[in-house]
């Protein structure tokens, strides 16, 4: 809301300091957006919140400046003199949405010579913004601009039998407003029409037919009140805002319709002639009177901690315009004023007297009881991830919670349901080459696709080393109206070796428990390489997947090179971290190492081999290393591979004799020829 | 002689022979410094000891003793001395060959996102203010986004259009039952999710995505971080407030600053707030503030007389980018790795 300072001192003498001035209005709710020049006078511009629509209008500002400065507010004394006939002999008005208009007053004004307006009235709408049209419709732009209360002007002959009917539009409906676009009319809308044709949008804009023009003689004024939900609607679906929609949206003052409609018909007889038909037409029912309301004044204390003074609270309550109605002890009744919606309840008279009062009395220095904070599991095992993940090499990503159709399709590990749906899609996230994938409307089951996008834009951008992770939800659909599952993920995309990205993945397992078996299991993805790409398991869970992105894959991703994708259920590792292990003392006794080369079945798994050396090793084992693979298709035979691997052994009690080794090596060996059929190379 | 004076010449000679000892550039000067001191016939030492027959007969054991440490520490001198010639001689000129300014093979550490960051700054200067983090669904229902926050089913924000309302696939007509669907347009949600739960006293900090559907430029983005801090016990008030902003800012900036807060309006804090900090010569927006609306305390069913609270909220993204001098918020969905890296 832009007011101006000479327009305000019409109403409030304004002997402050300008600075002053914008500062104390910031500091009780009219923020001081930036202040303009214009002609002499200056454009202030004013941050009005959606609760105070009673500060749309420099009556209402000016009555802000008076409390706070303690000024007398001077209200324009309105008493234009009537002739002729009244005006319902010649005009009617009818109501027939009456959720849409909960009322409408007409007034006429006849022989009024329509043309420029004075210069004071120029100057006046100049500087806030609003360009002159002519004298009658500046009228009723500056009645508007000074009580808020919006109006407007019809050329009364263009009223088909003077009747107005205010009601919802007919099927298929159209009207020409005053921006001369047609506009369709649509239920819920509210129309202001005649007997014939529309002739108005209530609340949002004038239609151009019954527009006053040089022509008009005899003008009727609207002042009615809408149904502000119905207003914004309509302006929203038309895109047709308009000072007036912006505060029919907000709500009006019901008790000023007549007072602004006489304002507006004073100032067209000073400034267009003719004369006002006596009497207003009115429909609708007046609005329900405001409700008093009970402070406790020991509720002020309470809510902003400090106490003020009974007499302010009683002063500044009145100024705001409330009536007194009782005081008994410790309260205060009172009734709001019309032009004050947002005062219903108890507290709405704590934050008036406060916000007068000055929230820059309330200390900052107050005794906050000190009080332990603790950091959830989650933190501190998101941390831990984090810090592997980039001991690692990878550069930590966010990426939109939406992805196209197309991708969201790409996979879904965690879940069989389709994923939800956006009603609107997320506008302008995609790079301009990625624009045709589609609408981003799916709400991601994955943060697999999202990362292949980043990979996909760094490698066309020349970076290297694209290493990222990504730690957020997926959103996993569960029945209708159901708050949908919403695990945590921490996910990569590498352009490093298969298994390189999944021992990384390992090693963040391993920090949150080290004791945790992962078993591994083949995994055939169209996304994922079919030799490798695995699952990982914790006995009954799935944790995760590992894999090489395959051709396909590369190709619906439009990735150059070679990458490696691997996603991991946060909510599952936390749930089994161990935070803090509990020491065992080390073995103070040399280990033994012995080495073994086994020959086995193409088919033989390295996991089955070391389940095997583990199970067959027994309590002495420490550790078993996976070495290298040969082939020796002449001395094997087809379809057999040789397995180099070590075995570490050690005793907690006792240094590890040579026999004792040789007994547990042959054991391996045992173990391994009855369960994977391997020989031993000796 | 006095046996005193044998003494500080005896110390003198250990020290000036290690001296010499240690200062020779290979063995020749080596050789040549040992013939000076411990030369069998003409050594220094050999010089020292003739001396021995001119102290008093009752200080002779004494001399005697000291005749021998300082000998054996002349001796160790001269074996540490001829040690560290053997193992390296003192090297004089450098290998030009060896360039000890080449890279060596450098490990790359990954960065956290800037976002992430910032959030873990703000989330650790409210813990040591005592708020725990909590943690709620990102896809939320109208009950905890709206209702229970006090915004009315006639209330501007809950426009189809300011929302992402959300549908099954099977369901392409937005999912508007009696409590629909919709991705949480501000934390302040997670308030009612533990609000729900737990009995007060409460003090909480809820960090996390929050979706508006704004189509992304410069300064928006349809998906953005919010921070929100919500206090709640007997007798808490807006001066608290005022105060824990204020230790905030304080702490945030690294110095001490005027904070100020201002009238504003949200549905769910009564009086509402704007808070700002000075800083740099001019009142910065920190974020919107206010005391808990008592419908809202009613909502989660307290009492709103017996107890009051506090609640702030602010936005990640326009502390890092200010922070950062970050001039488009799109960088930080792009996810270059050399913007990440820049951090």
């Amino acid at each position: 809301m832009i007011v101006s300072w000479k327009w305000l001192s019409q109403y409030v003498d304004l002997e402050m300091d300008y600075e002053d001035l914008v500062d104390r209005l910031t500091m009780s709710g009219l923020n001081h957006e930036g202040t303009e020049e214009i002609e002499g006078d200056q454009a202030i511009d004013l941050e009005v919140t959606s609760n105070r629509p009673d500060c749309l209008g420099h009556i209402g500002v000016a009555r802000e400046i008076a409390v706070l400065y303690q000024l007398p507010l001077q209200l324009p004394q309105v008493d234009p003199p009537v002739t002729g006939a009244d005006v319902s002999q010649s005009c009617q008005v009818e109501i027939e949405c009456p959720e849409l208009c909960y009322r409408y007053t007409a007034r006429l004004v006849r022989n009024v010579q329509v043309g420029p307006s004075p210069d004071w009235l120029v100057d006046r709408l100049k500087v806030i913004g609003v360009a002159s049209v002519n004298n009658v419709v500046d009228a009723t732009n500056f009645v508007m601009f000074e009580t808020g209360q919006p109006l407007h002007a019809f050329d009364f002959s263009k009223v088909s039998d003077g009747k107005i009917r205010v009601r919802e539009p007919s099927k298929d409906e159209q009207m020409e407003a005053i921006d001369h676009r047609k506009y369709s009319l649509l239920p819920g809308m509210c129309v202001i029409a005649d007997t014939a044709s529309p002739l108005a949008i209530g609340g949002v804009m004038g239609g151009a037919e019954s527009e006053v023009s040089e022509s008009t003689t005899d003008v009727l004024i609207e002042a009615a009140h809408f149904n502000p939900l119905s207003v914004r609607n309509t302006a929203r679906t038309l895109n047709l805002h308009s000072p007036s929609s912006f505060r029919f949206e907000r709500s009006i003052d019901p008790e000023q319709l007549d007072s602004a409609s006489l304002r507006c018909a004073e100032i067209i007889l000073q400034i267009a002639g003719g004369e006002l038909a006596p009497g207003v037409v009115q429909a609708g029912q007046p609005a329900e009177p405001p409700s008093p309301i009970t402070l406790r004044t020991a509720e002020l204390e309470r809510i902003l901690g400090i106490p003020i003074p009974n007499e302010f609270v009683l002063r500044t309550l009145t100024d705001l315009g409330l009536e007194i109605t009782g005081q008994a002890d410790g309260t205060v009744t009172a009734i709001p004023p019309s032009w004050r919606h947002d005062l219903t309840r108890e507290i709405d008279l704590v934050e008036e007297v406060g916000r007068i009062y000055g929230y820059d009395k309330v200390p900052d220095t107050a005794q906050v009881p000190m009080v332990a904070s603790h950091l959830p599991k989650r933190d501190r095992v998101l941390e831990r991830v984090r810090n592997v993940l980039m001991g690692a090499g990878f550069d930590e990503a966010l990426t939109a919670s939406f992805v196209p159709e197309p991708w969201s399709a790409a996979i879904s590990p965690w879940t069989d349901q389709p994923a939800l749906i956006s009603t609107q899609p997320m506008l302008g996230v995609l790079e301009k080459a990625s624009q045709n994938i589609g609408a981003v409307d799916r709400i991601r089951r994955s943060l697999i696709p999202s990362l292949l996008e980043a990979r996909r834009i760094n490698e066309y951008r020349s970076n290297t080393n694209i290493e990222l992770f990504e730690t957020a939800k997926v959103y996993l659909p569960l029945g209708e109206q159901e708050i949908p599952d919403q695990p945590t993920m921490v996910s990569l995309v590498s352009g490093r070796d298969f298994f390189e990205v999944k021992a990384i993945l390992l090693q963040v397992v391993s920090r949150l428990n080290p004791n945790l078996t992962v078993e591994l299991v083949p995994l055939d993805h169209p996304l994922l390489d079919t030799n490798l790409a695995v699952e990982l398991w914790v006995g009954e869970d799935k944790l995760g997947l590992v894999g090489q992105v395959s051709d396909g894959g590369k190709q619906q991703f439009r990735l150059r090179s070679a990458a490696v994708v691997a996603e991991c259920k946060l909510d599952l590792l936390e749930s089994l971290a161990v935070l803090v292990p509990l020491h065992h003392n080390q073995s103070p006794f040399p280990p033994i190492s012995r080495d073994f080369n086994f020959v086995v079945d193409e088919g033989v798994r390295w996991s089955e081999l070391e389940s095997t050396v583990r199970q067959a090793a027994g309590e002495l084992l420490e550790n078993v290393e996976y070495r290298e693979t040969f082939r020796d298709q002449e001395k094997d035979g087809d379809g057999k591979k040789r397995v180099l691997l070590s075995v570490t052994l050690r005793s907690p009690s006792e240094t590890l004799t040579g026999e004792m080794a040789d007994q547990v090596s042959r054991g391996i060996v045992s173990g391994c020829q009855e369960k994977l059929a391997a020989a031993l190379l000796v | 002689m006095s046996l005193q004076q044998f003494i500080e010449q005896l110390d003198e000679l250990a020290q000036s022979a290690r001296q010499s000892f240690m200062g020779a550039g290979d063995s020749e000067e080596l050789e040549s410094a040992r013939v000076e001191y411990l030369g069998a016939k003409n050594g220094r030492l050999k010089t020292v000891q003739k001396q021995l027959g001119s102290i008093e007969r009752d200080d002779k054991p004494l001399a005697g003793k000291k005749l021998n440490e300082v000998k054996q520490e002349i001796q160790s001198s001269f074996d540490e001395a001829s040690e560290r010639l053997v193992s390296g001689p003192a090297r004089t000129e450098r290998d030009l060959r060896i360039d000890a300014t080449l890279p060596g093979p450098s490990q790359n550490i990954g960065r956290l996102h800037p976002i992430t960051q910032t959030i873990d700054e703000l989330r650790d200067i409210m813990g040591r203010l005592g708020f725990s983090p909590a943690e709620g669904p990102e896809i939320e229902d109208d009950w905890h986004n709206f209702k229970a926050l006090n915004i009315p089913d006639i209330h501007p924000a809950r426009d189809p259009l300011d929302n992402f309302y959300l549908a099954t696939a099977k369901n392409t007509a937005p999912a508007l039952g009696d409590n629909p669907l919709l991705m949480r347009t501000q934390t302040s949600t997670v308030q009612i999710r533990v609000m729900e739960k737990r009995q007060p006293p409460i003090r909480i900090i809820s960090l996390g995505r929050v979706y508006r559907p704004d189509t992304a430029d410069a300064t928006h983005f349809p998906m953005f971080h919010q921070m929100e801090g919500l206090m709640v016990d007997r007798g808490v008030n807006l001066s608290d407030l005022k105060t824990v902003i204020k230790l905030f800012a304080t702490s945030y900036l690294g110095d001490e600053v005027p904070v100020r807060v201002r009238p504003s309006f949200f549905p769910f804090t009564e009086p509402s707030v704007e808070a700002d900090y000075y800083w740099n010569g001019k009142w910065v927006e920190f974020g919107g503030a206010g005391v808990v609306d008592p419908n809202v305390l009613a909502a989660v069913g307290y009492d709103p007389d017996e107890v009051s609270g506090f609640a702030f909220g602010l936005g990640v993204e326009r502390l890092c980018m200010i922070r950062y001098q970050i001039t488009d918020i799109r960088y930080l969905y792009t996810n270059d790795v050399r913007f990440l890296r820049q951090f």
